[in-house]
């Protein structure tokens, strides 16, 4: 079954640059439903990746931990935002501080950031560059989309981000956390979308908006 | 193993039964039982872990001292307030997820995460039930539904899930140092074989730095440490009274619980002066802060809220100086901390219900309004500001002399600097509450016996352990300091 062990190499090669042109998109883009789908296929390729490196390097725990991403981070959680901006019907736009061009710079400048950040660990860990990298990048571009979106949704979009990069980090070094722990922080997140989504609702009731930049009222 | 699952078990089990109980009433009564249980689980569990020093059930469930000493003071905190919720909760309308039904199974379920984080043996479970308290609480936090607790419910889920996955972080770059060190790979999160095995991780001194570090930041958030509080005042002060007192009294010392572990493990590795100068740092910048922002409160429950910033400091201080003695202080203060500010903030909800809110600038005539309610705050308020003979004046004393004893002079000056500003902050802003005439109330309201004798309880016991440590009491706090300090 040599082939197949070649795809599994060539995908893991090709993974980094699949995740930083996917989270180069979701700067740049407006609209919520695109980013959803945007963080979907980004989920995706991290679960390939776990697949291919259960192939790789013979371990069984991935093929379950490569199981529960699909079912909660392709399927579950995209399914529910959806869900959520289809039942707000509010404008599609995700605005945003910065306009798509200044995004996607600034994100430009926090990719080249990540590959400088992670080089003195590089060679201490002996991993890939380039996926150490790609995993920083990625929590990096979770972080500027909390920041600049204005949005409830996006804003939890961008942490679910973040934690896929943290996530990415902790396959790239240690082939991830043991079993029990993986299921755990996916039952934490789904329950975690959940309520945010019980809340994007309230404030839209008690507010009649989901700017979250509008909620000013509890200070100092 | 049916002993530390019985404490986790009881309080699933009574969150689905009071969410069956549908008539009025019902839930109310199902609760009060399910706590007496519980309470009893806890006692055997803690009483079991005395005998044993550490007790092990399955590979991922243990408790020690340490452990056995949190799960008192939440067991008790809980149960503080549980009695006052009864009362508390008669002029809940019934809503969607805001019945009086929710409100106990949300609570019970807050309790089973906080006993989880306890009893946790491994770092990943660990944080994952950290992260779940968050969960179990936001909406006890947005309980009333208005426009201030659909914020500051919205504030906390986002800001904690931040401030934690930090938190992850940290615990992923641990398990890596472990890992690159030897430590066998399943048991690499299990923090009694990272504590064993601390002088292992020597090599990877620059990850296990980079781990504290993250985890200091994570779990700090949830303390509430300074400058990432911004979530505390606004979930303290927007949640119904008996959940503040738990975020207060139980949640925060839930996530120091977090942070003291890791600690030990990486006391154990660098020695102690990397971590304790962090969360010396933490902890005077919290103290500070919070000092000058009481000054400038104008909401009792956020004043409430931003002493607990500084109290958590305070304990932070304690643990950074890292000394027996210290860390004896630091354990006690947290534990003083818990009934004196259940006690005030039973106080604070009193006023709320009679007042219509805990506005400083509103509520006026206390003293002839709610006369036990206002005992209760001067005596609570006295305890907090440190003055003898409540608990904390003693914890606190024990403090600042180790802070002498170690040297650390510029610290001691800025806490006692900051205990005076604290006090005649909390002297201006108390004060004025007491006296003069009181407005006619809303709605009828009469205060209910059993959370005035729940608010006399904890006053007792703050009184008690200012004058005398019981000797139960001392062995407790001793057997949690040698986990600290082997």
């Amino acid at each position: 079954m040599g082939w197949i062990d070649a795809v599994a190499a060539n995908l893991l090669a090709s993974s980094a640059g699949l995740l930083l042109i996917l989270a180069l998109l979701m700067a740049a883009t407006t609209r919520a439903r695109t980013c959803i789908l945007l963080f979907g296929l980004q989920s995706a390729v991290i679960a390939a990746q776990i697949a291919a490196l259960a192939r790789l390097h013979h371990f069984a725990e991935g093929w379950a931990v490569a199981a529960l991403v699909v079912v909660v981070k392709v399927v579950a959680i995209p399914w529910v935002l959806l869900r959520i901006t289809t039942a707000l019907q509010t404008t599609p736009i995700a605005a945003a501080a910065i306009g798509p061009t200044a995004s996607v710079f600034v994100g430009s400048g926090l990719i080249l950031l990540s590959f400088a950040v992670v080089r003195p660990y590089v060679a201490e860990l002996g991993v890939d560059p380039a996926r150490l990298a790609a995993a920083v990048a990625v929590v990096l571009i979770g972080g500027l989309l909390m920041v600049t979106r204005r949005k409830a949704l996006m804003q939890v979009l961008g942490l679910l981000v973040l934690e896929n990069g943290i996530f990415l980090a902790a396959l790239t070094t240690t082939l991830g956390m043991p079993l029990v722990v993986e299921i755990g922080i996916s039952f934490d997140l789904l329950m975690w979308v959940f309520l945010m989504g019980l809340f994007v609702f309230r404030i839209r009731d008690t507010f009649d908006h989901v700017d979250v930049s509008r909620l000013r009222r509890l200070r100092g | 193993m049916l002993t530390l699952l019985l404490p986790l078990l009881v309080p699933l089990l009574a969150a689905v039964a009071v969410l069956a109980a549908r008539r009025p009433g019902a839930a109310a009564r199902v609760a009060g039982t399910a706590g007496v249980l519980e309470l009893a689980a806890i006692a055997h569990a803690v009483i079991r872990i005395h005998l044993a020093g550490v007790l092990q059930a399955g590979p991922y469930l243990r408790a020690d001292g340490l452990s056995a000493f949190f799960l008192v003071s939440i067991g008790l905190v809980f149960a503080f307030a549980l009695a006052y919720s009864i009362g508390y909760l008669r002029h809940i309308p019934a809503g969607r997820f805001s019945s009086p039904r929710w409100f106990y199974a949300l609570a019970f379920l807050f309790l089973f995460t906080m006993l989880a984080v306890y009893l946790s043996a491994n770092l990943g479970l660990l944080w994952i039930f950290m992260e779940a308290t968050t969960l179990a609480s936001a909406l006890l936090v947005g309980f009333y539904n208005t426009e201030g607790a659909v914020e500051a419910g919205w504030k906390y889920l986002m800001v904690c899930t931040v401030g934690i996955a930090f938190a992850l972080f940290g615990t992923i770059v641990l398990y890596l140092a472990a890992v690159r060190s030897g430590v066998a790979g399943p048991q690499a999160l299990d923090w009694a074989v990272l504590q064993a095995a601390a002088v292992r991780l020597r090599p990877a001194a620059d990850l296990v730095k980079l781990a504290f570090v993250f985890a200091a930041v994570g779990y700090g958030t949830k303390v509430g440490f300074a400058p990432m509080h911004h979530w505390l005042p606004d979930a303290h002060a927007e949640a119904p009274s008996p959940i503040s007192a738990l975020l207060s009294a139980g949640l925060l010392n839930c996530a120091l619980y977090a942070l003291l572990r890791f600690n030990a493990i990486v006391g154990g590795a660098l020695g102690p002066d990397f971590s304790h100068r962090i969360l010396l740092g933490f902890g005077v910048l919290s103290l500070l802060l919070a000092a000058l922002l009481i000054v400038v409160q104008r909401d009792l429950k956020r004043l409430l809220a931003y002493s607990s910033i500084e109290h958590m400091g305070v304990a932070a201080i304690g643990v950074g100086v890292g000394t027996p003695l210290a860390l004896f202080g630091a354990l006690l203060h947290l534990f003083n901390h818990s009934l004196a500010k259940s006690l005030l903030f039973f106080a604070a909800g009193n006023i709320r219900e009679r007042y219509g809110n805990a506005s400083l600038d509103e509520v006026r005539g206390l003293a002839q309004a709610l006369p036990g309610t206002s005992v209760g705050l001067v005596a609570g308020g006295l305890a907090i500001a440190g003055l003898p003979p409540f608990g904390l004046f003693l914890s606190e004393f024990i403090i600042l002399s180790a802070l002498f004893a170690t040297g650390h002079y510029v610290v001691a000056v800025v806490v006692l600097a900051s205990f005076s500003v604290v006090f005649a902050a909390l002297l201006h802003h108390v004060q004025p509450l007491l006296a003069g005439v009181a407005p006619a109330p809303e709605r009828s309201f009469r205060t209910w016996w059993p959370g005035l004798a729940v608010m006399g309880v904890c006053g007792l016991c703050l009184l008690v352990l200012g004058v005398h440590l019981p000797a139960a009491f001392s062995r407790l706090l001793n057997a949690a300091v040698a986990v600290l300090r082997p």
